[in-house]
């Protein structure tokens, strides 16, 4: 199979990252609860993945480094903690669902800062434009699942700075892959899943936390501290952590932020760049091709979109999956983005690269896409 | 003989001050704090260290901003909390 839906989940993990899983399922319990060797053992792997990543992004101190299950578990915390019910909120024009649903869920008054692709001059001034003192908090990606547009995030903080608006970064598809500082970028929260860039397993996410966030807890529960107190801690990371950790997934997840780092961010970044110019070059010799790119690609990482005029989505998916090409098609769970862009009614094919995708496997894919357009063209004829 | 157990409100806590003290070459170690020794609070964990060391303990943990701790000692008397 050639896999191409990173954006998903990266597929392809170090043989390290299931090594460490299978080691904590055999030797880690729980951390913060016993006190023998295994559950230490435990404490000691979160403690030392909460350390990496508080490296890798820049942030205060290991305890605002916080675990969930997810990308989108993580900006449930961060949306619920800073925006009331009717709250106003304001927006990038490519936000996934899992910014939009928990916002629609609580009522909130959502204001698009609209700016075109790959524009990043015009989406700080739509920003700008829209920020108003009675806003209650900025939601902004960094990198877009749809079309990979990096969003000028650390000028975007600095705005919500100078106004005192609480600030949250979707990661989602720049961690492990674009620098991120929790400091520069000003944010209250930065949220991300493990299992992306990060390489870590399903079922791993973290939620990087600004000291001076408000916090409100999505769960209660036991925290392994002062469990006299029938409320839960004011200090974190309990306060967002209730119940028992994915200790196995931290496993993993920590040996994927250090396959990150021994690889290099910039050279992994620059790596998946190459094959999305390519791909894009290869897709525009195609009849019937549009493809979403930005000309050098400096405002895109390694996700990139295209549709064909006379051939669905859906269809194109799926005939690539016939001939072993793993992609996405439709929507990609974010209907704003495809607003924005004007490909609602169409959606596109997702293709999104990771460090483990090759030249050699974009070559095939052209080949194969070739055939394919030509062979649904032929049958439409 | 006697030691010196600081009171950390969490594994987290703990760990992070056991980090600190080890990397200035301060041997201790990371436990859970009995009941009887969090004040009614439940679940806390404990970093015992020696008395010579803990001038510099303290010091280090002033620095790191590694304050919400609580300080006991035990010594052939018992265990008494002291001040910071």
């Amino acid at each position: 199979m050639i896999y191409f839906d990173s954006a998903a989940t990266t597929f392809q993990k170090p043989a390290e990252v299931a090594e460490s899983v299978f080691r904590a399922m055999q030797e880690m319990t729980s951390p913060g609860r016993g006190g023998y060797p295994a559950a230490s053992k435990a404490a000691e792997i979160a403690f030392d993945c909460r350390t990496e990543l508080q490296e890798m992004f820049d942030a205060f101190s290991p305890e605002q480094i916080v675990f969930t299950m997810n990308a989108t578990h993580a900006l449930n915390i961060a949306i619920k903690s800073l925006v009331s019910s009717g709250g106003r909120v304001i927006i990038s024009g490519f936000e996934h669902n899992a910014v939009t649903r928990p916002l629609a869920a609580i009522q909130a008054k959502i204001s698009v800062a609209e700016a075109p692709l790959f524009s990043p001059e015009e989406t700080v001034a739509a920003f700008a434009r829209e920020m108003t003192t009675d806003t209650c908090a900025v939601i902004c990606s960094h990198v877009s699942n749809v079309f990979g547009y990096a969003q000028p995030v650390n000028e975007i903080g600095a705005l919500c700075k100078e106004l005192g608006i609480p600030y949250i970064i979707d990661a989602s598809q720049s961690a492990g892959i674009l620098p991120l500082s929790a400091e520069k970028s000003g944010a209250s929260f930065i949220a991300m899943p493990g299992h992306k860039g990060l390489y870590g397993p399903q079922g791993t996410g973290v939620l990087i936390c600004c000291p001076d966030a408000p916090i409100k807890p999505l769960l209660e529960g036991g925290t392994g501290s002062r469990s006299s107190d029938i409320l839960m801690p004011e200090f974190l990371p309990d306060r967002l952590e209730a119940g028992t950790h994915n200790i196995p997934g931290i496993a993993g997840l920590l040996a994927g932020i250090r396959f990150v780092k021994a690889q290099g961010m910039e050279r992994i970044c620059r790596e998946e760049r190459v094959l999305a110019a390519v791909a894009a070059e290869g897709l525009r010799q195609i009849l019937g091709i549009e493809v979403f790119a930005e000309d050098r690609l400096f405002a895109q990482t390694g996700v990139l979109s295209f549709r064909h005029l006379g051939i669905p989505s859906e269809i194109l998916a799926e005939r690539l999956a016939e001939k072993g090409v793993a992609v996405r098609s439709g929507l990609h769970c974010a209907p704003l983005a495809h607003k924005t862009a004007d490909t609602l009614r169409s959606g596109t094919v997702r293709l999104s690269f990771s460090a483990f995708n090759t030249m050699e496997e974009v070559f095939r894919f052209l080949n194969i896409m070739d055939f394919v357009v030509s062979a649904e063209m032929a049958g439409k004829n | 003989m006697a030691y010196y157990l600081i009171i950390a409100r969490s594994v987290t806590y703990a760990q992070r001050i056991e980090r600190v003290l080890s990397r200035a070459g301060i041997r201790c170690l990371v436990f859970r704090a009995p009941l009887e020794l969090t004040k009614g609070e439940g679940c806390a964990y404990a970093v015992r260290l020696m008395p010579e060391t803990l001038e510099s303990a303290q010091k280090l943990l002033w620095e790191n901003g590694l304050r919400q701790v609580r300080l006991l000692r035990a010594d052939a008397s018992g265990i008494r909390e002291v001040e910071l």
